[in-house]
């Protein structure tokens, strides 16, 4: 026998209470890795690689005030910018679906490899897009969930403006960071809505990371004072923007991470007093044979870190493998693209089972080196 | 020659404190115990004998007094020291034999090997000798819930022989047990001092298994009557 396989036969003695114990301490910090996930998806929303030189124009009110269709040229004349396309967002439902389950823009097909050069898409469909205003493009992810091939037809019925397009799909693209959202020609949407000289927001296409400083500057400046004062910022911002909206999620997550963490010390803490409660007398009478308080200690710690480590493996394990490497994509109905569990989450995890293992571990152990020998023979089995 | 005493206690006291009383548990005690006797501490509950028996072991300390064992005053070493020296010169036997449920009866042998510096081999050496003594090397590999009473109170011996202590302490070691295991466990424990000159310190209501100590005393209220 050694001194490990003691500390692991003590810690399964009641194998009831060991599993469940370690179940509480998996799911709890299941649970703290998903939310520091969705933490960490919300606030930092997942990039594309040609984000650093993009930039969104928007109203300076809103964004859900329009712009003038005339600002473009404007736009287009301000050095460092390469190309500059409209970007509406149609807010169509498909088929008879009650909300919105992707995204479809109006914009220049033209400018989409320009502009969207990490969009993949074979030639032939590339140029049967540009080909066809009544055409679009779709995200492979939208195609599979709804089994949609290039050639296919599809409806959707604005719920901003009063059209109802049909689309026929000219290309289905990968390699964004969002293979969900529906493409198609500015003028088709120009054309169903009374040509009403206005766009949602303009994308941007800037030469160089150097430039991009000066050109949100200068496009801030070319409307400033006007009738449509516009907002100019990098892609990032602009996605951060949208996090804002959604209030103090951050504050919120970590209240419920706290709870979290704070329940799961209780509940192994309680565990771990229980289980050195009914065995005083075996502690005491191995303090008779000669073991010392820190060899006591060593052995409460262990059995408490070694229940919190089983726990973590489990929990953070399990959702490290279900997160990293299952559809994310299809178990959230699309809401997440990516859900990664990153290193600092997981090393996250494994603080706090290490913190919840020697916490856990406190009170009993100050019982036991309180108890003395004579005392700890004195209680019952 | 006369034989050199092992145990010198002198004006041993322990008070205790409860609530608002003090009880005295042991008064001016003085005692030697020689090596390789049997002593049987007799009295009625509460007399102090179990108390002078763990004074003597090293796990409860006096209020007053002096306990030197193998010249050496145990009243004045620290935790950690006293830890260490029950370990190499002390065997326990309880009344209720207090094995580690989890563990099989070599294990428990096995266990205060785990604090010496001795190798795998060598414990395994040491823990099959002393279950052969006791008579039980045929169940080494049994758990306490599988080993009748007195089989467990042999291992128990078994246990606190391991480390080859100079004394064994005993606390009513037969009160558990019917009398023939009784017989067999005060047999075990006087060829101990007989044939490996252990001294045995045994404190016991049974007046039969007193006859079996070389040397009997009794203590009343704390305080020695013969």
């Amino acid at each position: 026998m050694t001194i490990g396989s003691f500390i692991l036969k003590n810690a399964l003695r009641n194998k009831r209470r060991a599993t469940l114990s370690v179940l509480s301490v998996a799911v709890s910090l299941f649970l703290l890795v998903t939310l520091l996930v969705a933490l960490r998806e919300l606030t930092i929303p997942p990039e594309d690689a040609g984000a650093a030189l993009r930039v969104v124009v928007r109203s300076r009110i809103s964004l859900a005030n329009p712009l003038p269709a005339r600002q473009r040229p404007i736009i287009e004349r301000i050095p460092g910018v390469e190309a500059v396309s409209p970007f509406t967002w149609f807010g169509g439902n498909f088929k008879n679906e009650e909300g919105m389950t992707f995204a479809q823009f109006a914009m220049d097909p033209k400018l989409l490899r320009p502009i969207f050069g990490e969009a993949k898409m074979p030639e032939d469909q590339y140029e049967a897009f540009e080909k066809d205003q009544r055409s679009c493009i779709l995200g492979k992810l939208t195609a599979e969930k709804y089994k949609l091939k290039v050639g296919d037809r599809i409806t959707l019925a604005s719920t901003i403006y009063p059209a109802t397009l049909e689309f026929r799909i000219a290309g289905i693209y990968s390699g964004t960071i969002d293979d969900r959202n529906l493409l198609f020609h500015h003028k088709y949407f120009d054309e169903a809505t009374g040509d009403l000289g206005q766009v949602g927001t303009w994308w941007v296409k800037v030469r160089s990371a150097e430039d991009m400083p000066r050109v949100t500057t200068a496009i801030n400046a070319a409307f400033a004072n006007s009738s449509s004062e516009v907002r100019a910022e990098t892609e990032r911002a602009f996605q951060l923007s949208f996090i804002s909206m959604l209030g103090n999620v951050k504050l919120l997550v970590a209240s419920i991470s706290t709870v979290v963490v704070f329940t799961l010390i209780l509940v192994t803490a309680s565990t771990m007093s229980m289980a050195i409660r009914e065995r005083f007398r075996e502690l005491a009478v191995l303090k008779a044979l000669g073991f010392r308080r820190r060899e006591l200690f060593a052995f409460i710690l262990a059995e408490s870190f070694g229940l919190a480590v089983t726990g973590a493996v489990l929990g953070a394990g399990g959702a490290y493998f279900l997160y990293n490497y299952g559809n994310i994509s299809k178990m959230t109905n699309g809401i997440f693209i990516t859900f990664e569990v990153t290193p600092k989450i997981v090393g996250i995890a494994i603080l706090v089972a290490t913190g919840l293992g020697i916490v856990a571990s406190i009170a009993p152990s100050i019982s036991v080196a309180r108890t003395s020998v004579v005392d700890g023979l004195k209680t019952l089995d | 020659m006369a034989e050199a005493n092992i145990v010198t206690v002198r004006k041993l006291s322990k008070i205790y404190r409860q609530g608002d009383i003090n009880v005295t548990a042991l008064n001016q005690i003085s005692l030697d115990i020689k090596t390789g006797e049997i002593l049987t501490l007799m009295g009625p509950s509460g007399s102090g004998k179990t108390t002078l028996l763990h004074i003597i072991a090293g796990i409860d300390r006096p209020t007053s007094g002096e306990c030197r064992v193998q010249d050496i005053d145990v009243t004045r070493l620290n935790e950690s020291q006293l830890a260490d020296w029950r370990n190499q010169n002390v065997g326990f036997v309880f009344q209720t034999f207090n094995l580690i449920p989890v563990l099989t009866a070599y294990e428990n042998v096995e266990l205060p090997l785990l604090l010496t510096r001795l190798g795998r081999k060598q414990r395994r050496h040491q823990v099959n000798t002393a279950l052969e003594l006791v008579g039980l090397g045929d169940r080494s590999h049994h758990l306490p819930r599988q080993l009748s009473g007195g089989q467990e109170q042999r291992v128990a011996i078994a246990r606190a022989l391991v480390t080859s202590p100079s004394l064994v302490v005993a606390d009513e070691p037969t009160g558990n047990l019917d009398s023939h295991s009784a017989q067999e466990v005060l047999s075990i424990l006087q060829s101990l001092s007989q044939s490996a000159g252990k001294t045995v310190i045994m404190v016991t209501h049974d007046p039969k298994a007193a006859a079996f100590g070389s040397r009997s005393i009794h203590l009343e209220k704390g305080e020695l009557t013969n």
